[in-house]
């Protein structure tokens, strides 16, 4: 493709002397430095003048384009990109510090071969790389993908590997989807609705959003896309009540107008006591979905009262268009399917399906063949069982770090050991690459070409495009190009780029695009223009739920934590950080950033009612070991404000031992807590672990932004 | 206090004193110097032979007139040109490259590698001096304002001092008569930021 | 060379100029979402410090996302999330205390310019600001090869020992009056986007001319929700910050 050729003529380019003039400062005139100029002026480029790139954010899942601004061959700058549907122009945080994984120091530069767990890399040319590929897929049924949740066009290209060779299908899976419990979502929408999906809640057009522990200003989904629902739902004539319930107050939850901290796991019998309370008072009759929640048992169980139950039943009533959300930690608890399902009904009950502010099936993403989702915990376990079986000879891991991101109680670490060759192909020495035998760095995701599809967040079908915007920067090799060689006469296609075209050249055809081409070549250089495709107009469905109503829901009192003896046991409430997510912590400007709610910097902290803490004799800043079944972690106390006196919570993102100098030995990794429990979707049931904790005695200091007083202050008794 | 006079009075002492000072404004005076000499170029470009033959400066600097930096041209800019010239590769009796103009081998040398030349600012401000070429050509000021008559020069050289003083004064005088267009050309943040 | 008498040196604000250069910032909307920090400190070349240094509050953020906690638990909640960058006051407290003209009136953009080359760190600017936003450069804060391949051109990259602070990305608003008189027009408004208003998820931070009374951030800034920080000061800040809630008819 010739594209990619003039692409890189493009940037080939000077760097060394304009970094060299940047570098220099406020100092003196450097006088003796030089300025090198194209060799061959690229098209539309003017010295000196910035070049915009669009292309696609792979920070998280979601999708949201892109504008790089590029200088004389370096990225300076991400900006969103105005024309796409998800994230119409803006970008979160780790969107904006995506930069900063590119020109990280630390990232794998050359193909290697090490021995496991040892750091030092042997570097080894791109040939021997692929014949080791090569290798591996000489035994298919030996074979076995384990994949990130971006990005979908590589996703697509292993899937048509496999089948080429006649191996498994490749696993998806990320830390994120694991808290957002996406297989819950996706089968109670099958349970409720007839089809698995993500759903897409219009929250900018509710007048009541009711979320259960949905962090929708966080993570959850595509952040960028539900900030901004939320910004229209607040400015609107009418300014939309927002109400959360959840066991601390999260970023989300500190925009709420109303936040009730109920315990962790009886989500599903408030949600059946609202369904209830509002059907009896609207209709007079509660359907038989609800009628079997008794609600004083569920307002004891729930650490709610009946008044509160009533307030939030009068909210519904009072409602015009009110949406209820169902959140990560409200749908990874061992009930947490029903829950998602009582969640979907009570939607239901309200009848917002379809209607504006209300519950919608997000249209398919554009060259969908059927909805993809990461895989649950116990799809994870199933692949640790055959490895440990003998069966998987080859692990071939890309864009996800598992030794990391799932709880080590799943056992991924010695099933390992049972692989004869486990293929890294991260652009970072991560702790799955460092357990790996090779690593084959791929680019970065802004050095690369490829595609991802918008699972929700927008009304309209949507694919992103992504392109390099700057000339890799390492000897690295993108995955597609090094599995198209290995696959050799398998696939038709030559190389990535090939590859992209043969599967967008489906939608050159495709009505109500946002610019429509003659024929692929035009095509394809609008789809690199305007960093995607997407349809002008929304084609979300509304869901029906036929008979969901009549289905009887039953829930069960979450297991209190103990409150006896001396050592009291809590409820551990584990959430992903704001500010790093799954694989923002070898980023240094996130880890800088304060967090939203405790304003902590570069270290992981344990968030503790003040209360209980008094009560423990526990200060800020004093580092308390947290014991589950599954393992213990050694942690400095933030004491917040606004947390269940009963639990204690750990944001997740910080504990790495290896990916890069930043992420390393940082702060602690919750993961190590969690049990293998599921629950019957298969997600990981992580929300209703118990701990105890410990004093050590020792002292951390935690950095933070809010002044060193804190929140109460020095020696203050409370 | 009255020690020090003392030591003062010593022959040696002043005499080393001498020698420290004349030291020190010797090498002020190199130092200067070496910021007023042009610098070593990888190409004796001839500027007087190219303006000679009525090439506009903007042709091979086009920056100037749209944006902050002038910009240098790219080889393939020269080869366009150089690459036939009648002179040497006439078809019918093409000159073989190693009897062309030293100067002119060093050119094709650096295209024939695809190697960007290393040329040396000869105008540069310090950065934390924002200059943009635009405006100034804008408001019909002709480049040889600042840079010299280059017809008369090969390499560039420093014609003016540039600093702030000469800034200042050439935008004083090209305000007197508009209050609004003086505050904005001595603003500190019209260049620092 | 007869060159021109240079205006003497005076105070610039005058009672009742509405300034420029201004910001609203919609704390109804603002999620607290850190995108803002992030994308000024890219734009800026603004350097992080480490975990040890930012415990001294040594962080050289040009914006930071203030919140405060009001009542005990149960009953506790979160003040509205605050983004608290430079104020660009028309009467700023930070000026007439520099020994050396380094923290001046730009006269040109009505903005409270921090002149690098001249700032000698006696960091009296920072004490006498009342908003805390001025950040000073205790060292030259490490960022190892190839981070600086990120610097932006546009932005001077600071060294130690100097004062810097928020400058309402004055390198973009320079870039779009350039581009507008180059096409001989005014620059339209939301034109000059500083990195913060343009990376704002909520769309929370609106900025733009102040002198435009039709312009979006002059609206928002007439708006009866509106309030200025430690306006009894005097400082005449060039942000607004809007409270919400008002008409929310569950509430």
């Amino acid at each position: 493709m010739t594209d990619s050729f003039t692409r890189r003529d493009f940037l080939k380019v000077m760097g060394a002397g304009a970094a060299a003039t940047v570098l220099t400062g406020c100092g003196p005139a450097s006088r003796y430095v030089t300025r090198e100029p194209y060799t061959k002026m690229p098209e539309y480029t003017y010295n000196g003048q910035s070049t915009y790139y669009a292309t696609t954010c792979r920070e998280c899942a979601a999708g949201c384009g892109l504008i790089l601004r590029t200088h004389q061959g370096r990225a300076i700058k991400a900006e969103g990109n105005k024309f796409h549907p998800l994230n119409q122009g803006k970008t979160c945080a780790r969107g904006q510090a995506t930069l900063h994984g590119m020109y990280n120091p630390d990232r794998v530069q050359f193909p290697a071969q090490h021995a496991r767990g040892d750091a030092t890399l042997t570097e080894m040319d791109w040939d021997a790389a692929i014949a080791v590929v090569q290798k591996a897929l000489q035994d298919p049924q030996g074979t076995q993908f384990l994949l990130g949740t971006a990005s979908d066009h590589l996703f697509d290209l292993v899937t048509d590997v496999c089948q080429a060779v006649g191996a498994p299908s490749p696993l998806r899976f990320g830390a994120l989807s694991m808290f957002e419990a996406r297989a819950t979502l996706g089968e109670a929408s099958r349970a409720v609705f007839g089809k698995p999906d993500l759903l897409f809640f219009d929250i900018a057009n509710a007048d009541l959003v009711i979320s259960f522990g949905a962090n929708f200003l966080e993570t959850w989904l595509s952040p960028v896309a539900y900030t901004r629902g939320y910004a229209q739902m607040r400015r609107g004539d009418v300014r939309g009540h927002f109400v959360q319930l959840e066991p601390r107050l999260s970023e989300t939850a500190a925009k709420a107008d109303e936040w009730y901290p109920l315990l962790p796991g009886a989500e599903g019998l408030v949600v059946s006591a609202l369904g209830k309370l509002f059907a009896e008072q609207k209709f007079g009759v509660a359907p038989a979905a609800f009628e079997m929640v008794d609600l004083a048992a569920a307002a004891e169980a729930s650490g709610l009262t009946l008044e509160q139950f009533e307030r939030l039943a009068a909210l519904l009533l009072r409602a015009e268009r009110p949406v209820i959300l169902p959140g990560g930690a409200a749908l990874a608890q061992a009930e947490g399917l029903e829950t998602a399902k009582a969640i979907l009904t009570l939607n239901a009950l309200l009848d917002n399906l379809g209607k504006a502010g209300g519950v919608f099936h997000t249209p398919a993403a554009p060259l969908a063949d059927s909805y993809h989702r990461p895989a649950s915990a116990a799809e994870i376990s199933a692949l640790v069982k055959r490895m440990n079986a003998g069966e998987v000879n080859t692990l071939l891991v890309h864009g996800v770090n598992p030794l990391f991101e799932l709880p080590a109680a799943l056992g991924l670490e010695a099933a390992l050991q049972k692989v004869k060759t486990v293929i890294s192909f991260a652009t970072f020495p991560d702790e799955t690459a460092l357990a790996a035998d090779y690593i084959f760095p791929d680019h970065h995701g802004l050095e690369s070409w490829g595609y991802q599809r918008v699972q929700t967040g927008a009304g309209q079908s949507a694919l992103s495009g992504s392109q390099p915007v700057v000339v890799p920067y390492y000897n690295t090799r993108a995955t597609a190009d090094v599995l198209i060689a290995a696959a050799g006469d398998a696939l038709p296609f030559k190389d990535e780029v090939e590859f992209l075209q043969s599967k967008v050249a489906a939608l050159v055809e495709a009505p109500g695009g946002f610019y429509s081409a003659a024929d692929l070549p035009s095509f394809w250089a609008l789809f690199q223009q305007y960093g995607g495709w997407w349809q002008n107009d929304s084609s979300a469905s509304a869901p029906s739920a036929a008979g969901a109503l009549e289905k009887k829901l039953t829930f069960h009192a979450p297991e209190a934590a103990h409150a006896e003896g001396e050592h009291e046991e809590f409820s551990l409430y584990v959430y992903p950080s704001p500010i790093l997510a799954e694989a923002g912590a070898n980023k240094p400007w996130l880890q800088e950033i304060a967090d939203p709610t405790t304003t902590v910097m570069w270290n992981s902290w344990l968030e503790m009612n003040p209360e209980t803490a008094h009560h423990l004799g526990i200060e800020d800043d004093d580092v308390v070991r947290v014991i589950s079944p599954a393992g213990e972690v050694e942690v400095s106390v933030y004491r917040y404000p606004a947390i269940r006196p009963d639990v204690v919570a750990i944001p997740f993102g910080q504990g790495h031992t290896a990916y890069g100098r930043y992420a390393e030995n940082r702060g602690v990794n919750p993961a190590l807590l969690f049990s293998a429990e599921t629950n019957a979707a298969g997600d990981l049931a992580f929300g209703g672990v118990k701990v105890k904790i410990e004093k050590t005695g020792k002292k951390r200091p935690l950095s933070r932004l809010e002044s060193k007083m804190g929140v109460y202050g020095f020696g203050e008794e409370h | 206090m009255a020690n020090l006079l003392e030591i003062l009075k010593k022959k040696e002492v002043v005499l080393l004193l001498v020698i420290a000072f004349l030291a020190l404004l010797s090498g002020g005076a190199w130092a200067m110097y070496q910021t007023q000499i042009p610098p070593e170029q990888p190409i004796q470009f001839p500027h007087n032979i190219h303006v000679g033959l009525q090439i506009q400066c903007l042709y091979c600097h086009p920056g100037a007139q749209r944006q902050a930096s002038a910009g240098l041209p790219t080889q393939q800019k020269c080869w366009a040109c150089h690459g036939q010239l009648r002179k040497y590769s006439d078809p019918a009796a093409p000159v073989a490259l190693n009897l062309w103009p030293t100067e002119l081998q060093k050119l094709a040398g650096y295209v024939e590698r695809n190697e960007p030349i290393p040329w040396v600012p000869v105008y540069q401000v310090p950065d934390h001096v924002h200059f943009n070429h635009r405006p100034h050509i804008a408001a019909g000021f002709a480049c040889e304002t600042c840079h010299g008559d280059m017809s008369k020069k090969t390499v560039a050289t420093v014609g003016e001092t540039v600093n702030m003083g000469w800034c200042i004064n050439c935008h004083l005088e090209n305000s007197v008569e508009d209050p609004l267009k003086r505050t904005k050309l001595i603003d500190c943040a019209t260049c620092h930021y | 060379m007869a060159i021109p008498k240079i205006p003497e040196f005076k105070a610039e604000w005058k009672e009742g100029e509405e300034g420029r250069w201004g910001m609203a910032v919609d704390m109804d909307l603002c999620t607290g979402c850190q995108a803002c920090v992030v994308a000024c400190s890219m734009e800026n070349n603004v350097p992080f410090v480490g975990e040890a240094e930012a415990g001294y509050g040594r962080s050289l953020g040009w914006i930071r996302v203030e919140r405060l906690w009001e009542g005990q638990y149960p009953e506790v909640k979160m003040t509205p999330y605050q983004p608290v960058m430079c104020q660009q006051c028309g009467s700023a407290p930070c000026e007439p205390v520099c020994p050396v003209f380094a923290t001046v009136h730009s006269q040109a953009e009505q903005l409270n310019v921090q002149v690098y080359n001249r700032c000698v760190g006696t960091r009296y600017c920072a004490n006498n600001c009342p908003y805390v936003v001025r950040v000073f450069n205790w060292a030259d804060f490490d960022r190892p090869d190839p981070l600086p391949n990120q610097f932006n051109p546009d932005v001077t990259v600071r060294r130690r020992g100097v004062m810097e602070k928020c400058t309402f990305c004055i390198q973009r608003i320079h870039r779009a009056e350039d581009q507008a008189k180059a096409e001989g027009r005014e620059v339209l408004d939301g034109e000059a986007q500083p990195a913060c208003a343009q990376a704002c998820p909520a769309d929370a931070i609106v900025f733009g001319r102040l002198d435009d009374p039709e312009s979006r951030v002059s609206k928002l800034s007439r708006s009866n929700r509106g309030s200025h920080l430690l306006e009894e000061l005097g400082t005449q800040p060039r942000v607004t910050y809007l409270k919400g809630g008002s008409n929310d008819r569950l509430g």
